[in-house]
């Protein structure tokens, strides 16, 4: 039984298709031509409770549209959603209640107030008792250090400062599902870091997490699942584990040659990795399952003298690039 | 209630925030009341036009500036961007009703909006000596309460074609113009001509203005105050609730903007 369900789930936009300039407008008002959109297209997914998830995928491909749609903004075209037993898009408001939502992108704080004003707001809108209140607030200050923030004006914080304003607000009630889109864009790496470390720990609270990011260091601090999406399809959906056993194989490792064998020579030595390089430094690629690194250095050691050398463990970055740029079909 | 409760004092401190702007925008109010007073005292003299003799023009004038200063400290413009800018989709996330919301935040102008009323109302009566009060303080204030969503309405259906169009303060001037123009706040509906007036006072408009006047200068009384104002409350209904039959269908329909 999953928490969050959504089965055939398919969202589709009606782009009106109109000519540049006023003529165009003018002629789209008797002439009305539209050209359907699918952004989200037949998607099956299922998080049980306590589950981190990272939806991922290009520029487009439907991640912002399935987490408006698991939130009741949108509703689906086709297809059903299920969140803690409400249908989001039926009964908006009994599904608020439940989930935390942070639009990376935008800010939900008030923006001519202090921040502690959208907070008391935030708490009179789930109707938190003061004390429960009290208790998230010093939680929230230790982990993203809101409590600096708290008397000033929500347009004078920097990025960095707002989004952990901003992140607070979303996880003020303690929602038992959380679904952040790119909570960390635009960042820089110790703000980055803070906000991952407090993925974490919301994780290890319990809370249900599904992440959109384009951000791969994300995926691999904080989920152990991760859902691929393209053009509105699901084209991976399973362990980050798997998803790296099954298509990042191949390992990397980087020598300096100090006698000066020449490539080739290796390369014909290593019939089954693949042997590039120039001159002194050679890369050698090999599938991880047919290899281990010790029978690779073992190999050339026969052949070459060897200085140093270094290895690339296969990261998913490779695999979501390569999903990214299509040579990748599951 | 008290998300709602606590929405309206947001929204009301947020007017304070923008002391500078706020006060420019009552100078630019007040400079029209003088100058709407000035053109009818000329107009007047020592007669009367329709009906309205200068003390009762004056009170006619006043409540018509009032009616129109109503809302006008939030600024169209704040509904609008919240749908072109995408920020619906935030506000869609909590556990409020969101037409109620925006009711809620555009009430807050109220704070600056009462006061500054008042302070107009006075300056009149000092200046140009004074007016003839209400003739019934009730019905009068419970229309003049009615302006309140009224105007929230007009505003929020206004806010709710951006779904649809991109040209946001075309629609807005069309809007203030028609509402200036069959509410009464322009001239009083009477000098208008027939085949216009009659209209006019069936419509929603009439409640932002006309009605209230006419219950303050006492030209509706007894059955006839009372059919204004059961029209004027059947108009706050109508709309309310026709706006949230269309939300429902922008949604459905229509989508919410940006990544
Ligand atoms: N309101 C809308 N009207 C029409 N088309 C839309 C609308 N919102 C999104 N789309 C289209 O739906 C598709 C999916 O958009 P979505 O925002 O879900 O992508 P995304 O995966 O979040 O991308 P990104 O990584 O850029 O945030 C895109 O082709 C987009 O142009
Ligand atoms: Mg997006």
């Amino acid at each position: 039984m999953g928490l969050v369900k959504a089965q055939s789930l398919t969202k589709v936009f009606r782009r009106p298709q109109k000519g540049p300039g006023l003529r165009g407008s003018v002629k789209h008002l008797f002439q009305r031509r539209f050209k359907d959109v699918p952004a989200v297209n037949g998607i099956d997914v299922s998080i049980e409770a306590g589950e981190a998830v990272a939806y991922v995928g290009p520029n487009g491909a439907g991640k912002s549209t399935t987490i408006k749609l698991l939130c009741g903004i949108l509703v689906p075209t086709s297809g059903s959603v299920e969140v803690a037993g409400v249908t989001p898009h039926v009964d908006r408001i009994a599904n608020a209640r439940n989930i935390g939502v942070l639009f990376g992108q935008r800010s939900q704080l008030w923006w001519d107030l202090p921040v502690r004003e959208s907070l008391g707001l935030l708490r009179d809108m789930y109707d938190l008792p003061k004390g429960f209140y009290q208790q998230r607030i010093e939680r929230l200050d230790e982990v993203l250090g809101i409590g600096e923030l708290m008397p000033v004006l929500a347009r004078k914080l920097s990025l960095g400062q707002r989004m952990r304003a901003d992140l607070a607000a979303a996880l003020l009630h303690q929602p038992r599902i959380v679904y952040l889109d790119e909570p960390t864009i635009g960042l820089d790496i110790a703000v980055k870091d803070k906000v991952r470390k407090f993925l974490r720990e919301l994780r290890a609270d319990g809370t249900t997490l599904m992440l959109t990011t384009h951000d791969l260091g994300d995926i691999e601090d904080v989920c152990e699942r991760i859902i691929i999406i393209d053009e509105g399809r699901k084209i991976f959906d399973g362990p980050l584990a798997q998803m790296k056993d099954s298509f990042a194989r191949t390992r990397r490792m980087h020598l300096h040659i100090t006698d000066g064998t020449p490539m080739d020579v290796i390369a014909k030595h290593l019939s089954t990795a693949d042997v590039s390089g120039e001159g002194s430094e050679v890369t050698i690629a090999f599938d991880r399952f047919a290899h281990t690194a010790g029978q690779i250095i073992a190999a050339v050691l026969q052949v070459a003298e060897v200085g140093e050398f270094h290895l690339d463990e296969p990261a998913i970055e490779d695999v979501v690039r390569k999903v990214y740029a299509g040579e990748l079909l599951v | 209630m008290k998300p709602y409760l606590s929405m309206f004092l947001m929204s009301a401190r947020r007017t304070f925030a923008y002391r500078l702007s706020a006060l420019i925008g009552w100078l630019g109010g007040g400079a029209i009341l003088i100058s709407s007073l000035s053109v009818w005292h000329a107009l007047l003299g020592e007669g009367a036009i329709a009906g309205y003799d200068w003390p009762m023009m004056k009170a006619y004038l006043v409540v018509a500036w009032a009616a129109g200063s109503i809302g006008a400290s939030q600024g169209d413009w704040r509904m609008a961007d919240r749908i072109r800018e995408g920020h619906v989709a935030t506000d869609l996330t909590k556990p409020v009703d969101y037409q109620g919301s925006r009711f809620a935040e555009h009430a807050g102008g109220l704070a600056t909006e009462i006061p500054a009323i008042l302070i107009a109302a006075s300056a009149v009566i000092a200046f140009t000596g004074s007016i003839p009060g209400p003739a019934n303080v009730f019905l009068f204030l419970l229309s003049f309460a009615c302006v309140v969503p009224l105007k929230f309405c007009f505003t929020y259906l206004t806010a709710m074609l951006c779904f649809w169009t991109h040209n946001f303060m075309g629609i807005s001037w069309a809007k203030d113009a028609i509402i200036w123009l069959f509410s009464g706040g322009l001239i009083p509906l009477s000098m208008l001509p027939v085949w216009l007036s009659v209209p006019a006072s069936l419509l929603p408009f009439a409640g932002i203005t006309a009605t209230p006047a006419a219950l303050y200068l006492g030209q509706a009384t007894g059955a006839e105050a009372a059919r204004l104002l059961g029209l004027q409350v059947f108009w706050v209904l109508a709309l309310w609730f026709g706006a949230r039959l269309l939300w429902r269908g922008a949604l459905r329909a229509l989508t919410v903007h940006g990544g």
